[in-house]
């Protein structure tokens, strides 16, 4: 482990419960600790209900942890209100969903630009800023069509795009290629591979071969049942 | 054009709509106000009490100065039409012959 | 432009989208909304103009009217009476008045008859009457008659008609003038003739009138004079101007209340379908809010777009609403409401209301439409926005 270089994101010792204190209390993630450099491009392997995504929330900083410590971009979550987690998270983190999660009645521009409306933003810079993102991924032709109306490959651009449109460091996905086929897949990985030669951290869940055992990425963590099983690199 | 131009555009319009109304409004007015000392002094000199509004019975044309009995007075069982009569039907003895009391 | 207001200004225009995006939804939503409220509108607004026109045409009523009771129903009063009253200090006038309804048969109208022998007529401005004159006290059989009256009797010209006595003998009169169409709003259905010839339409007992028309000095004296007259006169009906207007708006706010009740009925049905609206709150909807959120939407930003959504959809309605009912007030009359506040009356009186737009109504239909409107949306609207940022991932 590269301790040298100050981690992006630290987790150690977290502990999630869902309903705790309730009946239907449920353990999410048991004892996790887990340190993520600058430009390192991890993947959380594992069955569905293996706490995946509950690692991937904090990592993103949708919620924090209910015990334990978890910092990422060197703040420490547990101590930040929700509402700055909301900013904090809006600065830091670029989501990409399994479903892509884009708003299908909206406009490919207006779905890219939808983090910058809370912030204020003019139109016209909002369109500048989703111009050039829409240029670099080539899907500047579909700008005005309704994303239920653009291919599969389109909207997965798009969802890099809105992951994109405010520059941050860490770009964490979940299940990205669960819904393409292997062409699409490799063409996603490819993306990701160029964002992380720009310096971004990058964070997967998958259980998708071509994912888990691409050459690009660093690090594969094996989850079982709210745990760590293993955590093996890839690459030398 | 933005979204919320068009809608101020569209409260702006019914603005000035509603403004050119209140002309019309004010015109009318003024020219009603021009006939009151008239009307006044007719109401002074005939003892008007009531605006001639409805017509159908004394105690609808005169409301002010009929009796509270008026209404039951042209056969048993009759509809007080007045006010809450305003939303029924007159009885149908009342347009066979019956002076429409 | 300042950052807090391009925000709005942003969350306005997502807001705005996505009202558009569901717009059969959203534009029933609005027509309903701005059905009920030009309802709401246009009732308050005839209301008010029919109230104020009342009270201002009807400031001169004489200042107290008696008449004379026997069983409860009002009778035929003898002249004498005056004598009766001329004792009482501070009265400067007295006047008989013959005051009844005569019942047309073939057009089924009711026309009020007023005679009188108050000849100061003269005084009386021409500009009151279209064409004519008013009576000549020395001549018998004159009337001057309401528009209402001479489109009724279809005269078309000629000057004679006749009218029944109870004993249907026939009584024939000559029209000596008609009323200015302004006055309609006081002379449509008028007949205006001698006291002595009213007295003979009717088949009066001689010196028996309706009602005596008393003429105070001092208008603080009124109440204690009718006071005075009620205790001279037993059996009679002592009314003060004061009454009488009082009476006049109890009439209006009375109409306007169940009109208002009713309408307020359909007013809290929307309010229902609104609150409803909103809490059904589908997937789709829930996916939008969590997707929002996850890309750095705070909820209050959410509880500000729906917000946004509810002000628009009320206030849209609103102005909308309120323009309809002026129009409705202004150009039309209030046609649809006339019948509630006029009844039934076969002699239509033709004339037009006279609009009176005041703030106060303006508010009241505001906060009976917009507020409930918003407050039924919040609730929704608050719960919406406690989506959780995670149920996305």
């Amino acid at each position: 482990m590269k301790t040298d270089i100050q981690p992006v994101i630290e987790l150690s010792e977290v502990h999630k419960f869902y309903n705790q204190g309730q009946l239907r209390e449920v353990h999410a993630l048991k004892d996790i600790t887990l340190r993520v450099e600058q430009g390192e491009m991890i993947c959380l392997r594992g069955p569905s209900g293996s706490g995946k995504s509950t690692l991937l929330s904090i990592m993103g900083c949708v919620f924090g942890p209910t015990s334990g410590f978890a910092a990422v971009g060197g703040k420490q979550l547990s101590r930040m209100p929700d509402q700055y987690l909301t900013c904090y998270r809006r600065k830091t983190i670029g989501f990409i969903f399994q479903h892509f999660n884009i708003l299908p009645e909206l406009t490919v521009e207006n779905n890219i630009v939808l983090p910058l409306l809370p912030l204020g933003i003019s139109p016209h810079d909002q369109k500048k800023r989703a111009a050039l993102l829409m240029e670099r991924f080539g899907i500047m032709h579909r700008r005005d069509f309704q994303a239920s109306q653009i291919s599969g490959g389109e909207l997965q651009r798009t969802a890099i795009a809105r992951a994109l449109i405010l520059d941050p460091p860490i770009i964490l996905a979940d299940e990205p290629t669960a819904h393409l086929d292997s062409t699409r897949s490799l063409e996603l990985m490819e993306s990701l591979t160029t964002l992380r030669q720009d310096g971004k951290t990058i964070s997967l869940t998958s259980h998708d071969p071509l994912v888990t055992e691409h050459k690009n990425v660093d690090r594969v963590v094996d989850m079982e049942d709210g745990c760590i099983v293993e955590s093996e690199s890839v690459c030398s | 054009m933005r979204p919320s131009w068009l809608l101020i555009s569209f409260f702006s319009l019914f603005i000035v709509i509603d403004i050119v109304f209140l002309c019309v409004h004010n015109g009318r007015r003024a020219e009603f106000d021009a006939t009151v000392p008239s009307l006044n002094s007719l109401v002074a000199q005939m003892g008007l009490s009531d605006l001639a509004l409805s017509t159908e019975a004394r105690y609808t044309r005169h409301p002010a100065l009929t009796d509270p009995v008026a209404p039951f007075m042209d056969h048993i069982g009759a509809i007080e039409h007045f006010p809450s009569g305003s939303f029924m039907a007159p009885s149908s003895v009342r347009k066979v012959g019956m002076p429409n009391e | 432009m300042n950052n807090s207001v391009q925000k709005q200004l942003n969350i306005l225009d997502y807001g705005l989208q996505s009202l558009w995006r569901k717009k059969f939804k959203n534009l029933c939503v609005f027509f309903i909304f701005t059905l009920v409220i030009f309802l709401l509108a246009s009732f308050q607004c005839m209301n008010t103009s029919l109230t104020r026109t009342a009270e201002k045409l009807l400031l001169t009523v004489p200042d107290i009217t008696i008449q004379q009771l026997s069983a409860g129903r009002q009778t035929a009063m003898s002249v004498e009476t005056i004598k009766k009253l001329g004792t009482i200090f501070g009265i400067t006038e007295i006047n008989p008045r013959i005051w009844g309804y005569y019942f047309d048969e073939t057009n089924g109208a009711n026309y009020t008859v007023l005679g009188t022998d108050d000849h100061s007529f003269a005084p009386l401005q021409l500009d009151l009457l279209e064409s004519g004159q008013y009576l000549k006290p020395e001549e018998g059989g004159q009337v001057v008659l309401g528009q209402a009256v001479v489109d009724n009797l279809a005269l078309s010209g000629r000057r004679y008609f006749s009218f029944f006595r109870p004993d249907l003998t026939l009584m024939s009169f000559q029209q000596v003038g008609v009323f200015a169409e302004k006055t309609n709003l006081l002379t449509a259905d008028l007949i205006l003739m001698s006291l002595e010839d009213a007295g003979d339409l009717f088949a009066m007992q001689k010196g028996y009138v309706t009602d005596l028309l008393v003429t105070v000095g001092n208008s603080n004296e009124i109440q204690t004079i009718a006071a005075k007259i009620a205790e001279k006169i037993p059996g009679s009906r002592v009314l003060t101007s004061a009454q009488i207007q009082k009476t006049y708006q109890a009439i209006f706010g009375f109409r306007s209340g169940f009109g208002a009740a009713c309408l307020l009925a359909s007013l809290a049905a929307f309010v229902i379908l609104a609150f409803d609206k909103g809490l059904g709150f589908s997937k789709e909807d829930q996916r939008e809010v969590g997707i929002l959120k996850i890309l750095g939407w705070q909820t209050g930003d959410i509880m500000r777009l729906r917000f946004y959504e509810s002000l628009v959809t009320s206030l849209c309605a609103f102005v909308f609403g309120m323009t309809l009912a002026w129009m409705h007030i202004l150009f039309f009359d209030g046609g649809l409401f006339r019948p509630v506040f006029l009844g039934w009356s076969v002699l239509r009186p033709s004339f037009d209301i006279v609009p009176f737009i005041q703030l106060q109504d303006i508010l009241l239909v505001f906060a009976f439409s917009v507020l409930p409107y918003l407050t039924a949306t919040i609730i929704p609207a608050w719960r919406a926005s406690m989506v959780r940022a995670d149920t996305v991932i």
